[in-house]
């Protein structure tokens, strides 16, 4: 029982581990044939991860670097390990949603210390640019996510998850369609995807926290980019669109999210902060607030 | 390509790696980047070789001396060239890198780069085409499968030899100041 | 009887401790520091030896009023006065070596233990004379502290003490308006006959009270002497000020709610319908959270922006208390002490940093001194994971407690308030803790070294309580529901780890366990790649120049976006009316000083009016 548990325990990382890989062949395979060219193979990422990880030098910048960036990938790795993913929570008893959105808190946390310990102007703008995207999105999401809150009454993710298995129409979806709307169209900000990825733009500000890693720091970095993206999908898809019976369904449904995500980001050009700030604050905000008025007049 | 030759991956994933995942920094030295764009975007799409631009030299393992490379230029060239992290690759792009090209009689402009920084291969031609960066990308490969793309470690044997050529184009490089820092000064 | 003793000894002790500072400070420094620190350690010890008891002690019967002065000890009074007195402990430690060398130290240890003893008798106090008392001693040896750098600083301590003493006024009042209806002074008295009045009058007493404890904690809109006393403040005594000085007030709002009101008497109280007293309170607490540290967000000084979070942070505190349920009553306590912790270590890191930069307190001016000051960067980085809230932080307990029963209880909007409170927090605190420590470091301050061990001791110690609150919340639950039983609120059940599986999912070892885990997972595959050399600050990109020193620090405008779409709404509005009141009431003063000509004509004049009118009035009367 207790092996089974551990086992599930660690099984949730490794596939939102292998989930990642695979979506960041396929966003770039996905991106080429929008773009009428042929692009990548879908292993691609491997073989970048692996040129990073066994290159010759590597550059730190002190204790502070380093420790940034185990941080920033282990607070992903351990955030994974408690979204339900179809049939597997192993850890549910131990945090619910709120002990979720205060997890994937850690790993911003350890890049941008590593960004601060990079001792670079552009990593810092990076980490400025990316906090305020932040504050402009969690307006909105925090607003969906406690109308989700309200409507199921629980902060559990498994519980929200179960009120949503009767069919279709018990959807998050659509028992609280402004919210969903509200946060789809807030999702290109949370996952850090065009239009809203100036924080590590290459061509303004030399991608930003980036700027100082290579080697081996950079494939964590890029792993946690891609772990931070399942969480973000995984998450989506638990609110809104009924987590799913078991773990392929759950999958399919990421993957279907992710898809529309990926064509979103293939098709549009980057905004400035003022832009984002400006979208994000307005009809977003507003149909979240009216979709949580709904729900919490309903539970009342 | 035989990138997908598994056996061959296992028995040095390294080289495996180092092939098939080229970062370019986009450094873009001289007029012969004009050329860059082209080949990094849909039409000739260097993606699918496993090129890709990078904003930083931290990030890149490869470095495109694009056109001709003027004295000041040479100082950020040798700059971002020492920032790279090892193993790296640097291709003369142009005939300018080869020897002055078009510039040859220039007093602003040096002839032949393989003396400031080591230089692994050349691509002819003024500019050359995207096919012909393709078959230096692919030729590439095959040094880095012979083991033959040692520019890097040149670089670190032979130091005493690069710097005395750098010195003397460039006296006042900050490198060569003191390691006390000092304000931004004309490379 | 020896608890009785030992509870006898301890207000003697530290008022006395405060006189026998002062008087061995005209002997000797060294011997006055040695004072001061037993006489702060000494409340600590003897309060700890307390733990459980609840002892009832009269010392004074006042003939003329028959009542009967008395102090006592429970667990709400034990829970403050430990957060009280090792608060006040470690900010002298800090103030050993931060002080050294400043004019009046006689005065300023004599003044802080004089707080420390103030605020013990304000929690120990069992009836209200004694309570009125010592917060006068605390208000005014407040004062005192505040205003002891000069300059600026008296024109704070003035704002301070004028605010202050006007909720004492309204505290007298009701103390006196109670004593006449009820006859008595004594608390737990006044609780039993309080139930009988009407609810008009005990809402009059509540506001009276709630005004008083509330200028005292700083909520909107009566908070605006907390940034410039803050800020202007010695920094070990602002780590007191914001840590327990403030929360005095909530001490005072538990005492008020609780103990005199009863707490389901307090629930039904409204003004009308469908508005409940306690629920506009709360309401007030959730824009004490949103707006304040939405000004924290806009600010430049390191000591202005923590002050600016010591308010905010105080509305979570009344958010939690005055919604009443049992867990949100016990996330307000518990974030009392929760704060304490972290915004003592931030002010003391921010201390440190002033110490070995020569009084620098402009977050535009300082940058990368992590590498230098490795203990204070540290201290720093757990004292904002805590006021952020991060997993496995005590502030992470407290804030998911107010956040569950908010939730729960079906008021989505205060609960988002309360989140989005967390994320101003974040940007904020990451500007402070980036600005100082890193990036990178201007060549003044190239030299610095980290500060002397008595300062890193106070810092590593709230370090230390921070993460071990953080995963062993029992530790600190279960005195906090020993508090609610004896308010008579219904006590939380909780776990070593967390709360049990009926109130919510809340396991700290098993979030300690992962955390733990990836980074040890994470930290193996870093090693097995190539050991890293190392770039200092002069070898960073700086696309292809060499790096320009004291010109490559991105600190300045932080959040220029954000602060573009932030700024013009949020301004100090109440700051600005207060300052308009004051200059109309100036006029006004000003106009009435005008009766006083100084010609003796007038007043010759006045007097033959003023008989005039009362020969008049006489007459008229007859007639």
């Amino acid at each position: 029982m207790m092996v089974k548990r551990i086992a599930l325990i660690l099984a949730l990382p490794v596939v939102g581990f292998l989930v990642a890989v695979l979506f960041m062949g396929l966003s770039r395979k996905i991106t080429a044939r929008i773009q009428r060219r042929y692009g990548p193979p879908l292993y691609q990422p491997i073989i970048d991860v692996v040129k990073l990880l066994t290159q010759k030098e590597n550059i730190s910048h002190g204790v502070l670097f380093d420790f940034g960036i185990l941080l920033g990938l282990a607070g992903a790795l351990v955030t994974i390990a408690f979204i339900p993913a179809g049939g597997i929570h192993p850890l549910s008893t131990s945090g619910d949603f709120l002990v979720v959105l205060y997890l994937m808190l850690l790993s911003p946390l350890g890049l941008a210390l590593a960004a601060g310990a990079s001792e670079n102007p552009n990593a810092s703008i990076g980490v400025s640019r990316k906090l305020t995207l932040a504050l402009g999105y969690e307006v909105p999401f925090l607003l969906a996510a406690l109308a989700v809150m309200t409507r199921f009454g629980t902060t559990s993710l498994v519980e929200i998850v179960s009120a949503q298995q009767s069919s279709m129409l018990g959807w998050g979806a659509a028992a609280l369609p402004l919210s969903a709307l509200a946060t789809f169209l807030v999702l290109p900000a949370m996952l850090g995807i065009r239009p809203f990825d100036f924080a590590t733009a290459p061509q303004e500000i030399a991608s930003g926290p980036l700027v100082e890693l290579g080697g081996k720091y950079l494939a964590f970095a890029a792993i946690q980019g891609a772990l931070h993206t399942y969480i973000v999908l995984s998450l989506f898809v638990d609110l809104f669109l009924g987590g799913g019976a078991n773990i392929l369904t759950f999958l399919a449904k990421v993957l279907a999210v992710f898809f529309v995500g990926t064509c979103i980001n293939a098709v549009l050009p980057r905004v400035s902060v003022a832009q984002a700030l400006r979208y994000l604050w307005k009809w977003p905000t507003l149909l979240a607030l009216a979709g949580l008025a709904i729900a919490a007049v309903m539970r009342g | 390509m035989d990138r997908a030759d598994i056996p061959k991956a296992l028995k040095s994933p390294a080289n495996w790696g180092q092939k098939y995942s080229l970062w370019a920094v986009y450094f873009c030295t001289g007029c012969g980047v004009i050329e860059i764009p082209p080949v990094i975007t849909s039409r000739w799409d260097a993606e699918r070789f496993g090129v890709l631009p990078m904003a930083t030299p931290r990030q890149a393992n490869l470095f495109l001396v694009t056109g001709y490379v003027s004295v000041k230029t040479l100082g950020a060239i040798i700059r971002t060239y020492d920032q790279m992290p090892d193993p790296k690759y640097v291709v003369g792009f142009g005939s300018c890198p080869v020897n002055g090209g078009m510039y040859w009689d220039s007093y602003n402009t040096i002839k032949h780069l393989d003396k400031y920084i080591p230089v692994d291969g050349w691509i002819a031609g003024c500019m050359p085409r995207p096919e012909a960066i393709f078959v230096a990308v692919v030729h590439l490969w095959q040094m880095i499968d012979k083991g033959i793309a040692t520019g890097y470690k040149r670089y670190k044997e032979d130091y005493e030899y690069y710097e005395r050529n750098q010195r003397e184009v460039l006296p006042h490089l900050a490198k060569f100041e003191s390691a006390e820092p000092t304000a931004a000064r004309d490379i | 009887m020896a608890m009785e003793t030992l509870f006898a000894v301890i207000l003697p002790a530290a008022f006395g401790g405060a006189l026998l500072v002062y008087l061995a400070g005209k002997v000797s420094g060294a011997l006055r520091n040695l004072l001061a620190v037993l006489f702060a350690a000494a409340p600590v010890v003897l309060v700890a030896l307390l733990h459980g008891q609840d002892v009832r002690l009269g010392y004074y019967a006042l003939p003329f009023l028959q009542a009967e002065l008395a102090l006592r000890v429970d667990a709400l009074a034990w829970f403050f006065a430990i957060t009280v007195s090792a608060i006040d402990l470690l900010a002298v430690v800090f103030s050993l070596r931060y002080m050294q060398g400043k004019r009046g130290l006689d005065f300023y240890y004599s003044c802080m233990l004089l707080v420390n003893a103030g605020m013990l008798g304000i929690v120990f106090s069992a009836d209200l004379i004694s309570l009125f008392v010592c917060w006068e001693i605390m208000s005014w040896a407040t004062y005192l502290l505040i205003s002891y750098k000069g300059g600026k600083a008296v024109a704070a301590g003035l704002k301070y003490m004028i605010m202050s003493t006007a909720g004492s006024c309204a505290m007298l009042l009701a103390v006196a308006s109670l004593y006449a209806t009820c006859g008595t002074f004594d608390i737990a008295a006044l609780g039993q006959q309080l139930s009988g009045m009407s609810p008009g009058y005990r809402l009059f007493i509540l506001l009276m009270f709630v005004l008083a404890f509330g200028i005292k904690n700083a909520i909107v809109p009566v908070h605006v002497w907390l940034p410039d006393a803050h800020s202007e403040a010695v920094s070990p005594f602002s780590a007191v000020l914001s840590g327990v000085l403030v929360r005095m007030g909530v001490y005072g709002l538990l005492l008020v709610l609780f103990v005199m009101m009863r707490w389901a008497s307090v629930l039904r109280l409204s003004i009308s319908w469908p508005v409940d007293f306690h629920y506009i309170l709360a309401w007030v607490g959730a824009i004490t959270i949103v707006v304040p540290t939405c000004i924290a967000l806009l600010q430049d000084d390191a000591k202005r922006l923590l002050a600016w979070h010591g308010i905010g942070q105080g509305g979570y505190m009344v958010l939690g208390i005055a919604f009443g349920t049992s867990m949100g009553i016990a996330g307000g306590v518990f974030h009392t002490l929760n704060h304490a912790t972290y915004i003592a270590l931030l002010f003391m890191v921010v201390g440190a940093v002033e110490y070995r930069t020569g009084g620098v307190r402009n977050l535009n001016e300082l940058g990368g001194l992590a590498k230098r000051m490795p203990v204070s960067f540290v201290g720093g980085l757990i004292g904002i994971s805590g006021l952020i809230g991060l997993p496995l932080t005590n502030g992470f307990v407290s804030k998911w407690l107010i956040y569950k029963t908010l939730i729960g209880e079906g008021h989505p909007f205060l609960a988002f308030a309360a989140l989005i409170g967390t994320w101003l927090t974040i940007l904020s605190v990451f500007k402070l803790l980036h600005n100082i420590f890193l990036g990178q470091v201007p060549q003044k301050y190239a030299g610095v070294r980290e500060v002397p061990l008595s300062m890193q001791l106070p810092v590593a110690v709230l370090s230390l309580t921070i993460l071990a609150l953080g995963v062993f919340p029992g530790l600190a639950l279960r005195p906090i529901a020993a508090v609610q039983s004896s308010l008579g609120v219904p006590a939380i059940k909780t776990t070593l780890f967390g709360v049990p599986r009926e109130l919510g999912e809340l396991n700290t070892i098993n979030i300690l366990a992962g955390v733990a885990l990836s980074l040890a997972a994470v930290y193996g595959l870093f090693a097995l790649g190539k050991r890293a050399r190392r770039a200092d600050q002069f070898d960073s990109y700086g696309a292809g120049s060499y790096v320009p020193t004291d010109r490559y620090q991105y600190s300045a405008k932080f959040y220029q976006r954000a602060y573009e779409f932030i700024g013009p709404y949020v301004r100090d509005r109440a700051d600005d009316f207060y300052a308009w009141f004051v200059g109309k009431a100036e006029g006004l003063f000003e106009e009435v000083r005008k009766i006083y000509t100084g010609n003796v004509n007038t007043y010759a004049a006045y007097i033959v009016i003023f008989l005039t009118l009362l020969i008049l009035l006489k007459m008229g009367g007859q007639l």
